[in-house]
């Protein structure tokens, strides 16, 4: 985990966020991955964008 | 003035007809005072979900300056735009003049299956090297031995 100390959370970074999403596409809370509370906000808004952008899934039961 | 940044997925059959929808959206953005910073073809992409029945999208993204008002406006025009399947204008702080991780996904997907014919030529050129430099031919002498 410390190699990404400065961790890019930004919609166009998909493999990362890839990372922080469950295999059902939720968000992996911050007390599982040890993200910092500033980091888990632009987390979570880097995933929503992504999201919409139909570059993450928003579930696993997309049709 | 503000800096945005628009991020659309086209309908992928209009995915060869790129130049012609850029051309015409051009004229959109110089209509209403933005001007293009930097624009990012992607090319196509797999669709995490299907939006209106396509599961996959040709993604560009642009980075552009403008007025506020025209930000309005281009919202309103993109959203009748039926080329346009999905669209997000973002004001951001800063333009990314760089490459973005996306651009450079995709033109490694594209270079992957080109460079197996590639592969033959550089190391051609490294065999060059040595030749020109008698200092630089020990070098790959002791590697061997190793």
């Amino acid at each position: 985990m410390s190699e990404d100390a400065k961790k890019n959370f930004h919609y166009k970074n998909i493999d990362l966020l890839k990372r922080y999403i469950t295999e059902t596409g939720k968000i992996i809370p911050a007390r599982v991955s040890n993200v910092t509370a500033s980091e888990q906000r632009k987390l979570t808004k880097a995933v929503k964008i992504a999201r919409f952008l139909a570059l993450l899934p928003y579930t696993d039961s997309h049709r | 003035m503000n800096n945005y940044e628009l991020t659309l997925i086209l309908n992928p059959d209009l995915s060869s007809k790129f130049d012609d929808f850029q051309s015409k959206f051009d004229k959109i953005l110089s209509d209403i005072g933005f001007s293009v910073k930097k624009l990012e073809n992607i090319g196509r992409r797999q669709l995490a979900y299907s939006i209106l029945n396509h599961n996959k999208g040709h993604y560009a993204i642009y980075q552009l300056e403008g007025p506020a008002e025209g930000a309005l406006e281009l919202e309103t025009k993109l959203k009748y735009d039926t080329s346009v399947i999905r669209h997000l204008l973002l004001k951001v702080d800063t333009l990314s003049l760089e490459d973005s991780l996306l651009m450079i996904e995709s033109q490694e997907a594209k270079k992957a299956p080109a460079e197996e014919i590639k592969v033959i030529p550089p190391k051609a050129k490294v065999v060059v090297v040595p030749k020109s430099d008698e200092t630089v031919v020990e070098d790959p002498k002791i590697t061997e031995s190793e």
